[in-house]
């Protein structure tokens, strides 16, 4: 047989230091999965999901571009591997959205009249000061609060 | 129907249109409205048939409303596509036909196929331009139908609609739910049908109109045979002393229009009784006044001291004004303003007067009503609207004790006790650090039999605010 090209993952230095809290983290979005759905909304049973991935890629980014304590290539690495999401990261890197949720909730083209989910307006500006955003149950991820 | 497949618009009869028939309370009392429509979104709630839907939200505090039947649905009874009430006067349509005498129902099948057809042909005789007859136009205006019209939007009905977990008790949602957390209004007027409502057809709510309608008498005459005068309530800054004026003279030579603003009130007299009689005869429920509709009674001769009875005597007006008390409440009103008597205003009581003596009505023990807990949140709002019928006897009185309760906040009046002797603390006073001069600062019984009855749990009485304006006592919750 022809021989079969494996992928095998090669894992860059600095991986130890960072392993333990990636994987309890990929733990926590794996319950976040098999969670049953009572009690919850409809809408309401995602909201860790994206909480948890948005959790996961601030990690990363909080490690590479704030603490500055792993290396390019560890970055890159995870990156690829998927424990980060590089579009979500992409968008903290610009001004207004440091802080923002998810990719959705910015997106005028899932909403109605082109405008942008409720969380994205900062609280002074709001009506309701208390409000979980349908669709991740963001709280509110302007910049300013 | 069966299948809704679409495969030619036009044949299968589903219905398109660019702007939804909606009448202003459904629109909303914002002048920006942001609208989406969608086509052949939804069945009509009559027909069926898969129709345009337009949402939006009518005003900031409002959910979003929808167009709920079609418009050939709606045109066919000329209601409001969201509301199915009638677009010019705002009844439900069995009230509106009853009072027009207007019959459709026969012409419009009920059922299934033939409904169907019915409402296809309608529309597309419409659409064609044949002129169907609508007897809407036509109809005029009846004495009826203007006393039961509604003059102004009402904004109440966009609210949120009732969260049905906080009923059960089990809203987790909190803060940010965005239904409303109060109880249900249960009552035979919940259960409402759409199809009844649009039919004229078994409608409680058009029912217990027609009911209020019929019991809508002229007013009578008073017996004592020298009143002349009839009292306008109601007012606004918009209507003038010659507003009325034109509206009364018809109807006999009136002597004198006195208005008082302050009570949002008029009293016009004329120099006879006949004139005054003729005139309550024929104002007396149709009394519509650049759009505002004012309540005509009948004025009452002045007495020199106001009585007192304990619930909803209320001296100051102006917020209280017409709460179906009338009669009695504007009972230190006087009947010609202008005759030898000078300016009695009867919102301060007469100078030479100080203390007012101990009534027996004021005695929070003989009125059967329970010293109150003051909780530090009165219910909001309402609880202080309430309120001040009981509290607002006098206003100018001079107390002995110049402490009184500072409002929590919400009273708007000062709000004195009225009570200007309180019997020596009756024992379920509790709070004796509270450097209050015993029970006259506690706040007066008549505020609470309202409060009281809503929070029957209520313990002993918390200090008044006069400690802090959060008073709470732990108990007390809202």
């Amino acid at each position: 047989m022809p021989k079969v090209k494996t992928n095998r993952v090669k894992y860059p230095e600095g991986w130890e230091l960072i392993e333990p809290t990636l994987r309890e983290l990929q733990g926590k979005m794996r319950e976040a999965e098999n969670d049953s759905h009572d009690g919850k909304r409809k809408c309401e049973t995602l909201w860790p999901i994206f909480k948890i991935a948005h959790q996961k890629s601030r990690y990363i980014f909080d490690l590479y571009h704030q603490r500055k304590e792993i290396s390019n290539d560890l970055y890159e690495f995870c990156l690829d591997q998927g424990y980060a999401d590089r579009n979500l990261i992409a968008k903290w890197k610009k001004p207004g959205y440091e802080r923002l949720c998810c990719l959705g909730c910015m997106q005028p083209r899932d909403h109605n009249f082109a405008t942008t989910c409720v969380c994205r307006v900062p609280k002074q500006l709001r009506e309701e000061k208390v409000i979980e955003c349908v669709h991740c149950g963001c709280r509110g991820c302007a910049s300013g609060d | 129907m069966a299948h809704r497949l679409l495969r030619d618009h036009e044949a299968d009869g589903w219905e398109r249109s660019d702007f939804p028939i909606i009448c202003e309370s459904c629109l909303g009392d914002s002048p920006y409205i942001r609208m989406t429509r969608a086509e052949y979104d939804k069945e009509c709630k009559i027909c069926t048939r898969p129709f345009t839907v337009f949402r939006w939200r009518p005003g900031r505090d409002a959910r979003y409303k929808k167009t709920e039947i079609c418009q050939t649905c709606s045109k066919l009874k000329n209601v409001c596509q969201v509301c199915l009430l009638d677009l010019e006067y705002g009844l439900p349509v069995q009230v509106r036909d009853t009072a027009l005498s207007i019959d459709s129902n026969d012409a419009i099948p009920k059922s299934d196929v033939n409904r169907e057809y019915f409402a296809e042909e309608h529309d597309r005789r419409a659409r064609a331009g044949i002129d169907y007859e609508s007897s809407y136009g036509k109809v005029r205006a009846n004495d009826t139908i203007m006393k039961l019209q509604r003059t102004t939007p009402y904004y109440k009905r966009n609210r949120a609609h009732i969260c049905s977990f906080y009923i059960r008790g089990e809203c987790t949602r909190g803060a940010e739910c965005p239904y409303r957390h109060e109880m249900p209004v249960t009552g035979e007027l919940s259960q409402q049908n759409i199809k009844d409502r649009y039919y004229g057809v078994n409608d409680p709510v058009a029912l217990k109109l027609l009911g209020k309608a019929g019991e809508m008498t002229t007013l009578e005459a008073p017996e004592d045979e020298s009143i002349k005068t009839l009292y306008v309530g109601g007012l606004d800054a918009r209507v003038t002393e010659q507003d009325l004026r034109d509206h009364f003279y018809a109807h006999g030579e009136i002597e004198s229009i006195k208005m008082v603003l302050q009570r949002a009130c008029a009293f016009v007299t004329y120099t006879t009784r006949e004139g005054a009689e003729k005139a309550a005869e024929e104002l007396s429920n149709k009394l519509v006044i650049k759009g505002l509709r004012l309540k005509l009674m009948w004025g009452r001769p002045q007495t020199s001291k106001p009585e007192f009875d304990g619930s909803d005597q209320a001296r100051q007006q102006t917020s209280v004004a017409h709460s179906g008390l009338l009669p009695r409440a504007v009972i230190s009103q006087q009947q010609n303003q202008d005759q030898t008597q000078g300016m009695i205003y009867y919102n301060s009581p007469p100078p030479p007067q100080q203390e007012r003596s101990y009534y027996p009505s004021m005695d929070p023990q003989r009125m059967g009503a329970r010293i109150p807990s003051q909780d530090g949140p009165p219910g909001g709002p309402s609880g202080s609207g309430e309120n001040k019928p009981g509290l607002e006897k006098q206003q100018m009185q001079h107390y002995p004790h110049s402490m009184m309760p500072p409002p929590p906040g919400q009273y708007h009046h000062q709000y004195y006790p009225p009570y200007g002797y309180m019997p020596p603390a009756p024992p379920y006073h509790q709070y004796p650090p509270y450097n209050a001069a015993g029970p006259p600062s506690q706040p007066p019984a008549a505020n609470h039999p309202y409060q009281h009855s809503m929070q029957p749990g209520s313990g002993p009485a918390t200090s008044a605010p006069a400690e802090t304006g959060t008073s709470t006592s732990g108990s007390q919750q809202q």
